[in-house]
């Protein structure tokens, strides 16, 4: 190995830095017509009328689309593979009549530049027949919002996993109660589509920042009752997505009026039309009891889970009961639980969001687990340290090994490197003297995927072609959202095919020409697509080698590769490079060198990180600061360890933003919050130099080089360390997340309150 | 209105309404995309420019703002095919993963140069206050930042 393991910048870093790089925002078509949008102004309702004549009469309006003059078009926007692998219904329309949030989608209208379509939007005319809505959990259960025979409860759920223990009876008993609000994902490149239709081969092209172009092609496929082989979907550069850019809101939209109007057309949406009518993460509600012996072993977990779905189900059927899955990834849980329920609102839909759901429910378990060490008098990493899987055993609820699991290690590591005995003692003298500031050290878990597998039987295909002049050039579905999987990749080709990584050109995910994927989902790109990736360059690879050997008419185990040419053993002259190689095999084998593979994923490793935080409050104002910041992983090798780095403090800054800041609020009439100014994210002062430590040796079987994932396990232990720093600074039991402020203030008022009655 | 300014150094002269956003001159009219909208309202900073010295927001920036004034954007930093030091900086200091935000931070912290070559970490985090990135957690952006002044000259 060369390449893996060092660290590179991500393959387009200098069309980045220069400005050069097109995003989707940035692309002009010849004839273009730029979309503005009109969305609902009510939160639950009827549109009983759309007057477009005044829009109309704008000069440089090409039209004005909605319900009442146009075929209903019918779409679910979860749906990322055909109907017969995911039952979907179509849920919603891609203009509405029967709109469900203030935000839904009404209108579009179409111009010549986007001023023109603004003006033009504005101009349209809707009214509506308004019916009686709901914003929030105490208001959905009542079921003022639901319509003749719709319940409040949208979907319920009962799993259960292991045997229970047989002194459960005599086991101690801890619950929590957590709530969680809303976040917006906050991908600075807010929503954005092109697409264009060729009405003379019936094609239609579609250009987007998105997590799997097949997705979207079979949603809009079927939606327009096109063959599949005319839709075609190009992954564009994407401006970030968190799991923000994984459900279909834009192309829809973007592929009925290109193909109505017959021209280009270019959507872009601001970042208040990105809040408030793309999604967000589900607000939450959980009760959390878990059962320990007096040793602290963890016999027992059970979870109550209200998930607030929003506008449309989408996603939260899955949503509710996946994370529940990664309960077993990290700890021994014997036999858990989980009793969980899905509500609908009047409110922006909810949808995937890194992690998808696991930090919420961690947030809960870690909550707990805080407040069993406290009742076990117990240290909360010796807590931890009891009840973490080790190698040998097995996650109960995939049924597979855990393999090389290195949680263990993470929590040892992490204790000694952030001082954890030092941090904690200081603590405790630093809050006796201080009357206003009160500090608190925490540690949190969190265990994730590495691919679909079990879920689905996950898979990859690459294909990769060796040019005439010796370079190579791929063809793989990736879907790289700014956290560098296309340079990760290459540095995994040139590895395998001892390439300079320059010498490799590996362009990203396109209906029309890479091969079917998944896309980028639970955390598979690397462990599974990186594989794939692996295994065809050993292909191409033996390819060359086979060529060589007839070339030289010498047996292929005389050969070997070293410095992009093919050496012959015993014989220091023979230095074949592989243009000669390339060229030799196209005029001699007739044809060109050429490899594929297909590689099916059948394990699924755990993946675990241990996360430190040091956080100071401020007892008057109900400010917080994060003082210091320590995450250790688990991750198998790292393909590009600085990028992993890089990624995983992203999930800190994003963590702590859920833990202390963000809230993605609705007022009273069903308006969401829909600025950044009122939406709080971390900036560089608010944070301290987060540290980020690899551990890599514990090797996957199946990732490339042994790598396991990083994308989404990062996420999951944040909000439930920083939450517990500031509980243990306040030896409080804050239970809304984030602990803004307001809620701080309030709470330590209203216990100064008690302890003065 | 007719406007007269200077773009990366060269003179433009645009008829344009006086209300129109110094982002939209720059994108639509000169074709200059590599200044971002992230969030039209000046808190996301990805529309980052200098003005006279003085790092702003195009999006906040209207054009009757804009007569006889010096503009800097992202594509006025590389000259002959060489990157600025800060973006090179940025690029091998491995701070950039989605991009959204770079060409505004590093415009953010080009103005911070020219005014102090020599800033301290906490300088540097102020002066990218108002420069949001979701993908990192600024360290490697302050890391950048801190080795592109030390390479012109300044002690960090």
């Amino acid at each position: 190995m060369k390449l893996v393991g060092t660290e590179q910048p991500i393959h387009d870093a200098r069309s980045k830095a220069t400005g050069r790089l097109r995003y989707t925002c940035d692309i002009v078509q010849p004839r273009q017509a730029h979309l503005a949008m009109v969305f609902s102004s009510i939160p639950h309702g009827y549109v009983v009328s759309v007057d477009a004549t005044k829009a109309l009469e704008l000069s440089g309006v090409y039209g004005v689309f909605h319900y009442y003059n146009t075929p209903e078009y019918r779409f679910n926007h979860y749906r990322t593979q055909f109907q017969a692998a995911q039952d979907l219904p179509p849920e919603e329309c891609v203009f509405q009549r029967y709109v469900r949030f203030v935000g839904d989608r009404v209108a579009a209208v179409a111009a010549k530049d986007p001023e023109t379509a603004r003006r033009a939007a504005a101009l349209v005319k809707v009214e509506y027949q308004q019916l009686p809505y709901a914003t929030d959990f105490d208001e959905a259960l009542t079921g003022k919002h639901c319509l003749d025979g719709q319940a409040p409860i949208e979907d319920e759920c009962n799993i259960t996993v292991g045997q229970p223990r047989p002194d459960e009876a005599e086991g101690i008993e801890v619950t929590v109660h957590n709530e969680l609000s809303r976040l917006h994902h906050a991908a600075m490149e807010p929503h954005a589509c092109v697409a264009d239709y060729d009405p003379d081969t019936d094609e239609l092209t579609i250009q987007s920042p998105n997590q799997a172009v097949f997705g979207i092609r079979t949603v809009v496929a079927d939606m327009l009752h096109m063959p599949y082989n005319r839709v075609r979907v190009i992954k564009a550069p994407m401006g970030g997505s968190f799991g923000g850019k994984q459900e279909w809101m834009l192309e829809p939209v973007c592929a009925v009026v290109a193909k109505e109007l017959k021209r280009p057309v270019k959507l872009v949406y601001d970042r208040a039309a990105s809040m408030r009518s793309t999604y967000c993460r589900c607000a939450m509600r959980g009760d959390v009891r878990g059962v320990f012996r007096k040793d602290g072993t963890l016999l027992r977990l059970d979870l109550d889970i209200l998930l607030d779905a929003g506008a449309y189900i989408g996603n939260s059927r899955d949503y509710i009961r996946a994370p529940f899955g990664k309960m077993f990834r990290c700890y021994r849980v014997p036999y858990g639980t989980l009793h969980g329920r899905v509500v609908s609102t009047n409110t922006t839909p909810s949808g995937a969001f890194r992690s998808w759901g696991v930090a919420e429910y961690y947030v809960m378990v870690e909550h707990m687990l805080n407040k069993a060490a406290a009742a076990l008098n117990m240290d909360p990493v010796e807590l931890r340290l009891k009840n973490v899987l080790l190698p040998g055993e097995s996650d109960i609820k995939m049924k597979l090994p855990v393999e090389e699991t290195r949680t263990r290690e993470c929590l040892l590591q992490g204790r000694d490197h952030f001082h954890w005995e030092e941090k904690r003692k200081a603590d405790t003298e630093f809050n006796a003297s201080n009357h206003r500031y009160k500090r608190g050290t925490a540690v949190a878990c969190g265990g994730h995927t590495n691919t679909y597998y079990t879920r689905f039987n996950d898979f990859a295909g690459v294909e990769a072609r060796m040019c005439d002049d010796g370079t190579v050039q791929a063809n793989v579905s990736i879907h790289d959202h700014g956290c560098g999987s296309v340079q990760a990749f290459k540095m995994i080709l040139a590895d395998a095919l001892e390439l300079p990584i320059d010498l490799i050109r590996m362009g990203e995910a396109d209906t029309a020409h890479t091969p079917y994927d998944y896309g980028c989902f639970s955390s598979r790109s690397t462990f599974v697509v990186g594989r794939a990736v692996q295994c065809c360059g050993e292909n191409l690879r033996r390819e060359i080698i086979k060529s060589a050997a007839l070339m030289l008419d010498v047996p292929e185990e005389e050969l070997y590769i070293k410095d992009a040419s093919v050496r012959r053993k015993g014989y220091e002259d023979v230095a074949l490079p592989y243009k000669d190689i390339s060229q030799w095999t196209i005029l001699n084998r007739r044809q060109e060198l050429f490899a594929d593979a297909r590689h099916h994923n059948v394990t699924n490793p755990t993946v675990t990180g241990a996360h430190f935080a040091h956080v100071e409050v401020d007892t008057w104002t109900g400010l917080t600061k994060v003082l210091d910041y320590l995450a250790v992983h688990d991750v198998g090798q790292a393909i590009n360890p600085a990028m992993c780095i890089a990624q995983t403090q992203g999930a800190i800054q994003m963590g702590c933003g859920a833990a202390l800041r963000e809230q993605f609020t609705f007022a009273p009439d069903g308006r969401s919050v829909s600025s950044l100014a009122k939406y709080h994210l971390m900036n560089a002062p608010d944070l301290p130099d987060i540290q980020v430590e690899l551990i890599q040796d514990g090797r996957s079987q199946e990732g490339p080089f042994g790598a396991k994932s990083i994308g989404e396990v990062g996420m999951v232990p944040v909000a439930a360390a920083v939450a517990g720093a500031v509980n243990q600074a306040l030896d409080a039991d804050l239970q809304v997340i984030p602990m803004d402020p307001d809620r701080i203030v309030e709470y330590l008022t209203k216990r100064e309150a008690a302890k003065c009655d | 209105m007719r406007l007269n300014f200077f773009v990366n150094d060269a003179p433009v002269s645009l008829e344009v309404d006086p209300q129109r956003r110094l982002l939209d001159i720059l994108r639509e009219d000169l074709e200059l995309t590599g200044t971002k909208e992230g969030c039209s309202e000046g808190e996301c900073g990805a529309c980052t420019v200098i003005m006279d010295g003085l790092a702003v927001h195009a999006c906040l920036t209207l054009a009757a703002q804009l007569q006889g004034r010096h503009v800097t954007t992202i594509e006025g930093l590389e000259k002959n095919g060489e990157l600025d030091i800060l973006q090179r900086c940025f690029v091998e200091e491995i701070a950039i993963q989605c991009g959204f935000c770079t060409t505004g931070m590093i415009m953010s912290a080009k103005a911070l140069l020219l005014h102090n070559p020599n800033p301290t970490e906490e300088e540097i985090r102020t002066a990218l206050s108002g420069n949001l990135c979701r993908c990192s957690g600024y360290v490697q952006i302050v890391n950048a930042v801190s080795r592109a002044a030390r390479e012109l000259g300044g002690e960090v």
